[in-house]
C-alpha cells in the first residue's frame, strides 16, 4: 500500500515548530513546496512513520527542520540523493531535471535556514576554553610556567577537536576541579612573588654520576677510563643517575657532554633521556629526549619538567643494538665491558633551575602592579619574603583587580562588572584580611568567572576583542598578548591586512612550531601515538627513538610548509622528507648518518615521501597489531581528502582482522560489500585503506602479511593495495594513489581549510558552510594552493570573523 | 548561627565510633549502626541499600566467563570455577546490551548511562546510574558516591548533563579523605576555604546571569549549565562545611601505599576492592563505580608477556586467547574476594552484602571485534535470589537497562524507567 504524507500536512507541522535554541526567523523554517513534492513522490514510500527505513523518517525530518538535529539530517538527505544513492537503483528514479531542480532547491533552503539562524544567534555557541588553553591562559594571565592542563578533566574532541563547543560540557565536578587547579596556579604565583627559589646549579663530574659504590651490582653508570659508562643492556632503569634528582617541582635546563663507545656498524650509539622515580613502586618514565652519541664528544642540550625526587635515565635506548646479559637485572662493573657492547661514555652534566616562562620580576608586575614591595625577615627560619606595602590598600586592590581582570577578561570591563569582584576584596580587607590575601580572593573569584573560562562573543561580526581572543587561541593556544591586545584597543584589528600581519607575528619563530604541534595533535592524532605500542613479536626494530623520529618527520614537514607556503599537493607528494640516521635506517633510506635531523632527498624506488607515508601517521591509523582497510579509509577521507563519512548504521560490529593469517581483510571486506546497503559508504571508504595495506602497524614497509604459526613470525599472503576509487580512477600501487589525490589540490585545500577552521572557531562545518570553505579553497589556488594562504584565507573569512 | 538549619547538628546524639567500639570491647571495623547514623541530614533513615559497579574496559572473553547451561544447573566456566562458594550469591546474565549503544570502545561512555550512543556520538551522554542513586539517596553520607579507577581518571560516571566524572585513582589519597582525621587547623582552613569558596560562588553567579543577558540566545544553555554548576558547587562547599566538623570513621587499617606499577593492574583492583569496601563498611558512602581501564602494559601474572590491550585484540590467536585468560582469571579471582568480603561483614541481621548489589560488567562484548553486544554481566548480592544463568537471546538481545531498573527498585528508588528500558530483568528477583 502506499502511503503518502500531504504536502499540505508538511507545511502546517513545519510552521508550528519552536527550534530548542530560540527564535528562528519562520521563513527559514519551512522547506519549499519543490522539496515537499520530492520527498512525498520519491521517500515516502520507504522512509514514513515509525517502521521508517533505516529509521530515516521524513515526517520528522519536517518536524526537526531549522534545529541542528534536522540540520544534520537533511544534509545527509541531499548528500545522499546527490550522490544517486537515494532512491534505491530498485526504485522509480527522478527526472534529471527534477533530480538537479530538487538538489538546487533543497540546498538553498536549507543554507538559508542555517545561515538565518547562525546570524541570530552564531556559528559557535557557548564555547569554553580547553585544558590546555586554561593552562595557557593562567600562565599568561599570573606569569607562572607549571603544568596544569593534567589536572583538569580530559577533554573528549567531538568532532575532532578539543575546541568544538557542541559537546563542551560542565558540570559541578569540572567547576571543582578548576577550582583546585586555580588554587595551585595561585600558589604558584603567589609564592613565586613572595620567595624567589634560590637558584640551583649542579656541576656533576664522572664521579658525582657514577654508583657510590664500585663494588655494588646495581643500575647506576660505573666509572670506566675517568667516564661514567652506561652499556647496552636490558635492566630496567639502568642508567639512572640519583645526582640528577630535583629538589623540587620545576623546570630544569640540562647539559650532557657524551660519546659513544665501540660503536656499532650502524653509526653512532642512539640514546634515550628519561625522567622519573626510577624506582618500582613508581615504575613509569617519562621521555625526554633521544640522541646519538658518537665517536666525538659533543653535547647535548634539553629542558625538562621535574617532579620533586625525579630523576633522569640515559641509557643507549636502540632496540637494534646487540644488549648484554645482567644477571638479576643489577649490573656489575666490568660485566658489560667484557660482552663488547656498545655503550655510551659521560664526561660532566650540569643542571640547572629555571623558568621557561616569565621572570619573577614580571610575575611581581603582573600580580602586585607598582605596589612597592618590602622584604620582611622570618625570626625563625631567617628567610626574607617579600610584601606588598600599599599605600592605600582599598585603591590599590580597587586598581589591580581591574587591571587583573581585564587581562583574565581579554577585554575592557564594565564598572558594575569589576564592582562586584573588588567589592569581594574591599570585604576581605573590612575583616582585617592581609592586603595580600583580599587581593588572592578576588583574583580567585575572576578566574572562575564565565568571562574568564568561557569566549565571550556576540552574535553577528566579531568585535574586535572577540576577534583577537579568536585569533590568539586558534594560533597559540592562549590569550592575546599585549601587541594584539592594543590592535583590539585602537579598533584596526578588523582590517583584514591587519589580521594578516597579526597571525604571522604569532606564528614568528617557536610560534608555528607551537601552532604546528597543537594542531597536528588532533587534526592527524599524533596525541594519540603512545596509545598502542606494536607488538614487537609482529614488528620487531620499533622503539621510542623511532617514534620521535616519526613525529619529528611530520611536525617540520608541516611547519616547512606553512613557512614556505608550500603547496598542498607537496604535503602529499613531496620527494623528500626530515630524517636522523635512526628512522632513516628503519625507512631503509641509505645514505643518512648522525643525529643531526635534515631534509634528505628521496629517490624514486622509495616508497616514502608525503604524509600519507609517513611512520606517524601510519602508526596512529593502526593498532599495534593490525591495520585495518577501513580504519586508515575512514581516516585518510576525513582528514585528507575531507570527505563526509557517514557512521555505520547500529548494531553492525566491526571487522575482526585475523592474525593467524587464513583470511585477508581483503576477503573479509569484499564479503562486506556484497551487501549493496554496505557498499554504498564503502566503495568510498576501502580504496585509499588498501592503497596503505603495503604499511604495517608500526609505520614499515611490507609487501606480505605475517602470519604467525607456533608463535614464529613467517611471511604470509602477499598484500594486493590495488582498488578502484569512486571517481573511476583504478591504482595498482600506493605510489599511484599518492599520486591520483596529490593532484586533486582543490579537494585537499578545501580539506585543510574546512579542518583549520573548525579548530580555530569551534564549530563543525555546515551545509551552509560548505560554499564559503570552497571559496577560501579557491583564493588559495590563486597562490599555488600554498598552506600559509590558505590559513590567511581563513582568518579573514566571515566565518573566522564572525561568532 | 549563619549555617541553614537542616545542618543543624546536635552532638549529644552522635556517638563516637572509637566510643562505641571501646566500650562493647568487640572488633574494629563494625559496620553502621542506627546509632550512629548521621544526627542530620533530610532523607528518612532506612536500611542502607548500596550499589557498587565494577566496569572493564577491555570485556572478559565470553567463553570462559559464560557457563553454557542456562537456569540453575549450571556447571561453572573456567573463569567461575575460582567463585563457586559465591554461587548462591551470583547471577550471570547473558544475551544483553544497550538498545542503540555501538562504537566500539567510545560505547564505554555509555555502560552505566545506557544512553544510545555510535560512531557519530553526536548525541550528548546522560546520567549513570551510580549518578542517579547519588543524586536521589547520596545525602546521608559523608560522600554521596565515590569514583574509582585501577589506572586512568577515566570513568562510567556521569552527571546529569553528561559530563564525565574523572576518577580517584590513588588508594592512599582515597583512605587519608576516608579515615584520615584532619588537623584542628586544618580543619578551620577546610572551613575557611569553603566558605570563601561560598562567597565566590555567590559572586560567580550573579556574574553568570550578567553575562547571560549580553550574549545571544544560542550561549544560554551552556551559561545555564554553569550557573548550575556554580550552585550545585556551592550546596557541595556547604555539606563540605558540615561535615568537616564531624569525626571520620575509624578503620583498623593503616594508610595504604599506592602501587606504582600501572601495568600491574591485579594488585591495583585488590588494594582499590579493599578501600570500597572499608568504605562501604563505615557507610562513608553508598555508591560505588570502580573503572578498570585497558592499559597497554604488560600484566604482571605468570605466563603472560603481552600488554593488556594487545592481548584484547586476540585476533583469535590461540597464545593470546590463553595469555589474556590468564590475565581475567586473575581479575575475576581479585572480585570474587572483594564479595567474600562484604559478604563477612554483619550489619544488623545481614550481610553488607545482603544490602549492597554488585554489579561485574564491561562494554564490550568482544573485544577483540570491539562488538558492544552480548555483554558480560554478572550481579551479585543487594537482596536478589541468585544462583541462575539467565540467558537471553545471543542474536537478538535483552535491554540491559532493565537489570538497571531492577537495580533502582532494590535500592530504594520508585522507578519504573532507566534509560531504554522496557520493563525490568525478568528472572532477577528481589528475595
Amino acid at each position: 500500500m502506499m502511503r503518502h504524507l500531504h504536502p499540505i500536512m508538511l507545511l502546517v507541522l513545519a510552521m508550528v515548530i519552536v527550534t530548542a535554541e530560540g527564535p528562528v526567523h519562520a521563513a527559514g523554517i519551512e522547506p519549499p513546496r519543490t522539496v515537499a513534492l520530492f520527498l512525498e513522490r520519491h521517500c515516502a514510500d520507504c522512509h514514513q512513520g515509525k517502521d521508517a527505513e533505516a529509521g530515516f523518517d521524513i515526517g520528522t525530518l519536517v518536524l526537526e527542520a531549522g534545529s541542528s538535529a534536522g540540520d544534520h539530517a537533511w544534509t545527509t538527505l541531499i548528500d545522499r540523493v546527490a550522490d544517486g544513492e537515494m532512491p534505491p537503483p530498485d526504485a522509480e528514479q527522478p527526472k534529471a531535471a527534477e533530480h538537479s531542480r530538487f538538489l538546487a532547491s533543497a540546498g538553498d533552503w536549507l543554507s538559508d535556514s542555517i545561515r538565518t539562524r547562525d546570524a541570530a544567534i552564531g556559528r559557535v555557541r557557548g564555547r569554553r576554553l580547553t585544558p590546555r588553553e586554561v593552562e595557557r591562559s593562567l600562565h599568561a594571565v599570573l606569569g607562572i610556567d607549571i603544568p596544569l592542563a593534567d589536572r583538569l578533566p580530559l577533554e573528549p574532541r567531538p568532532g575532532g577537536y578539543t575546541t568544538v563547543a557542541t559537546r563542551q560540557s560542565f558540570s559541578h565536578h569540572q567547576l571543582g576541579r578548576h577550582l583546585t587547579v586555580v588554587d595551585r596556579a595561585l600558589d604558584e604565583a603567589f609564592g613565586r612573588a613572595a620567595l624567589s627559589p634560590e637558584s640551583l646549579i649542579r656541576d656533576l663530574d664522572p664521579t658525582a654520576i657514577v654508583r657510590t659504590d664500585p663494588t655494588k651490582r646495581c643500575r647506576e653508570p660505573e666509572l670506566r677510563k675517568g667516564k661514567a659508562v652506561v652499556w647496552s643492556g636490558g635492566p630496567i632503569y639502568y642508567g639512572r643517575i640519583p645526582a640528577t634528582t630535583a629538589p623540587s617541582d620545576g623546570w630544569y635546563r640540562f647539559r650532557v657532554t657524551a660519546l659513544g663507545l665501540k660503536l656499532p656498524s650502524t653509526g653512532g650509539v642512539w640514546c634515550t633521556v628519561h625522567s622519573g622515580r626510577c624506582v618500582s613502586s613508581a615504575p613509569l618514565l617519562q621521555y625526554v629526549t633521544a640522541f646519538e652519541a658518537t665517536e666525538q664528544t659533543k653535547d647535548i642540550r634539553f629542558t625538562c619538567w621535574l617532579s620533586k625526587n625525579d630523576m633522569l635515565e640515559i641509557r643507549p635506548g636502540d632496540v637494534t643494538l646487540p644488549r648484554g646479559r645482567f644477571a638479576d637485572g643489577q649490573v656489575g662493573a666490568g660485566e658489560g665491558d667484557k660482552q663488547d657492547l656498545p655503550g655510551l661514555a659521560i664526561d660532566r652534566i650540569t643542571m640547572e633551575r629555571c623558568h621557561v616562562g616569565a621572570d619573577d620580576e614580571t610575575l611581581r608586575r603582573l600580580l602586585f602592579g607598582d605596589v612597592p614591595l618590602d622584604s620582611v625577615e622570618n625570626k625563625k627560619t631567617g628567610t626574607r619574603r617579600l610584601r606588598p606595602r600599599p599605600a592605600d590598600a582599598k585603591a590599590d586592590v580597587g586598581r589591580l583587580v581591574k587591571g587583573f581582570a581585564q587581562r583574565a577578561f581579554r577585554r575592557p570591563v564594565s564598572k558594575d562588572v569589576v564592582a562586584s569582584y573588588v567589592s569581594l576584596a574591599h570585604a576581605q580587607l573590612k575583616e582585617k584580611v592581609a592586603f595580600v590575601d583580599a587581593l588572592r580572593a578576588a583574583y580567585r573569584a575572576i578566574l572562575c568567572s564565565p568571562r574568564f573560562l568561557f569566549f565571550t562573543e556576540e552574535p553577528g561580526p566579531l568585535d574586535d576583542h572577540a576577534l583577537a581572543s579568536r585569533l590568539s587561541y586558534f594560533l597559540t593556544g592562549g590569550p592575546p598578548d599585549g601587541i594584539l591586545m592594543a590592535r583590539a584597543d585602537d579598533g584596526t584589528l578588523r582590517d583584514p591586512a591587519v589580521i594578516r600581519r597579526e597571525a604571522d607575528r604569532l606564528l614568528e619563530s617557536d610560534g608555528l612550531h607551537r601552532f604546528v604541534r597543537d594542531f597536528a595533535a588532533e587534526w592527524l592524532d599524533l596525541d594519540q601515538i603512545d596509545f598502542t605500542e606494536p607488538d614487537t613479536r609482529l614488528y620487531p626494530g620499533f622503539d621510542p627513538i623511532v617514534q620521535a623520529g616519526m613525529l619529528a618527520e611530520t611536525h617540520e614537514t608541516l611547519v616547512d610548509a606553512f613557512a614556505k607556503n608550500r603547496s598542498v599537493q607537496w604535503l602529499l607528494d613531496a620527494d623528500t622528507t626530515w630524517l636522523d640516521s635512526r628512522l632513516a635506517r628503519y625507512y631503509e633510506v641509505p645514505g643518512v648518518a648522525g643525529d643531526d635531523r635534515r631534509w634528505v632527498p628521496l629517490s624514486s624506488s622509495s616508497h616514502r615521501g608525503g604524509i600519507l607515508a609517513h611512520g606517524a601517521i601510519l602508526k596512529v591509523t593502526a593498532n599495534g597489531n593490525t591495520t585495518s582497510p577501513v580504519v586508515r579509509g575512514v581516516w585518510i577521507g576525513e582528514r585528507i581528502l575531507g570527505d563526509e563519512i557517514r557512521p555505520p548504521p547500529g548494531g553492525v560490529p566491526a571487522i575482526e582482522p585475523d592474525i593467524r593469517g587464513t583470511t585477508t581483510i581483503r576477503e573479509q571486506l569484499e564479503r562486506h560489500r556484497a551487501d549493496a546497503s554496505c557498499a554504498s559508504c564503502h566503495r568510498t571508504i576501502d580504496p585509499p585503506g588498501f592503497a596503505l595495506e603495503n604499511f604495517d602497524p608500526s609505520g614499515r614497509w611490507r609487501d606480505r602479511y605475517l602470519a604467525m604459526a607456533d608463535g614464529k613470525r613467517k611471511a604470509g599472503i602477499p598484500i594486493d593495495p590495488s582498488a578502484t576509487l569512486p571517481d573511476g580512477h583504478s591504482f595498482k600501487t600506493f605510489e599511484t594513489f599518492r599520486s591520483l589525490v596529490a593532484h586533486q589540490p582543490d579537494r585537499l585545500a578545501r580539506n585543510l581549510a574546512g579542518h583549520l577552521l573548525v579548530y580555530g572557531t569551534g564549530a563543525t562545518l555546515s551545509y551552509a558552510d560548505r560554499k564559503a570553505v570552497a571559496a577560501i579553497a579557491a583564493r588559495g589556488a590563486r597562490n599555488d594552493h600554498g598552506v600559509r594562504s590558505i590559513l590567511h584565507e581563513v582568518v579573514t573569512s566571515p566565518l573566522f570573523t564572525s561568532k | 548561627m549563619t549555617r541553614p538549619t537542616r545542618f543543624h547538628v546536635d552532638t549529644r546524639r552522635m556517638l563516637s565510633r572509637r566510643t562505641v567500639l571501646r566500650g562493647a570491647g568487640v572488633a574494629m571495623g563494625m559496620p553502621w549502626l542506627s546509632a550512629m547514623a548521621p544526627a542530620f541530614g533530610g532523607v528518612k533513615r532506612a536500611v542502607p541499600r548500596r550499589f557498587v559497579a565494577i566496569t572493564l574496559s577491555l570485556g572478559l572473553v565470553p567463553e570462559h566467563l559464560f557457563p553454557t547451561e542456562a537456569g540453575r544447573a549450571w556447571k561453572p566456566s573456567p573463569y567461575l570455577a575460582a567463585l563457586a562458594d559465591l554461587r548462591d550469591q551470583l547471577t550471570l546474565v547473558s544475551g544483553t546490551s544497550h538498545p542503540g549503544v555501538s562504537g566500539g570502545h567510545r560505547a564505554e561512555a555509555s555502560l552505566l548511562t545506557a544512553a544510545p550512543m555510535s560512531n557519530a556520538a553526536q548525541s550528548r551522554n546522560t546520567e549513570s546510574i551510580d549518578q542517579h542513586l547519588a543524586r536521589h539517596l547520596g545525602g546521608e553520607t559523608r560522600f554521596p558516591s565515590l569514583v574509582l579507577g585501577i589506572t586512568g581518571s577515566n570513568s562510567p560516571s556521569y552527571t546529569e548533563n553528561g559530563s564525565m566524572i574523572p576518577a580517584e585513582t590513588s588508594p592512599a589519597s582515597l583512605f587519608t579523605r576516608l579515615f584520615v582525621a584532619d588537623s584542628p587547623a586544618a580543619r578551620e582552613r577546610q572551613v575557611a576555604r569553603a566558605r570563601e569558596g561560598r562567597s565566590i560562588m555567590d559572586l560567580v553567579a550573579d556574574d553568570t546571569r550578567r553575562l547571560e543577558r549580553s550574549l545571544g540566545a544560542g550561549d544560554r544553555g551552556r551559561l545555564d549549565a554553569y550557573f548550575t554548576s556554580v550552585r550545585d558547587l556551592e550546596r557541595r562547599l556547604v555539606d563540605a562545611e558540615a561535615w568537616a566538623d564531624r569525626p571520620k570513621p575509624v578503620v583498623p587499617i593503616a594508610k595504604p601505599v599506592d602501587i606504582g606499577d600501572p601495568n600491574d593492574v591485579i594488585a591495583r583492583q585488590r588494594l582499590m576492592s579493599d578501600m570500597a569496601r572499608l568504605a562501604l563498611e563505615t557507610d562513608s558512602t553508598r555508591f560505588v563505580t570502580m573503572h578498570m581501564g585497558g592499559g597497554g602494559g604488560v600484566v604482571p601474572v605468570p605466563g603472560v608477556d603481552e600488554g593488556y590491550h594487545s592481548l584484547s585484540h586476540h585476533g583469535r590467536d590461540d597464545d593470546k586467547l590463553s595469555q589474556l585468560a590468564r590475565v581475567e582469571s586473575e581479575i575475576m579471582k581479585a572480585f570474587g574476594d572483594f564479595l567474600r568480603g562484604l559478604a563477612a561483614r554483619n550489619e544488623d541481621h545481614e550481610t553488607v552484602l545482603d544490602r549492597t548489589t554488585v554489579l561485574l560488567t564491561s562494554n564490550l562484548g568482544n573485544a577483540s571485534s570491539h562488538d558492544n553486544r552480548n555483554l558480560p554481566v554478572v550481579v551479585a548480592g543487594g537482596g536478589f535470589r541468585h544462583g541462575s544463568h539467565l540467558a537471553f537471546d545471543r542474536k537478538n538481545n535483552h535491554p540491559l537497562p532493565n537489570l538497571f531498573v531492577s537495580i533502582l527498585q532494590q535500592t530504594g528508588l520508585e522507578t519504573d524507567r532507566f534509560a531504554t528500558s522496557t520493563g525490568t530483568l525478568p528472572g532477577l528477583d528481589p528475595v
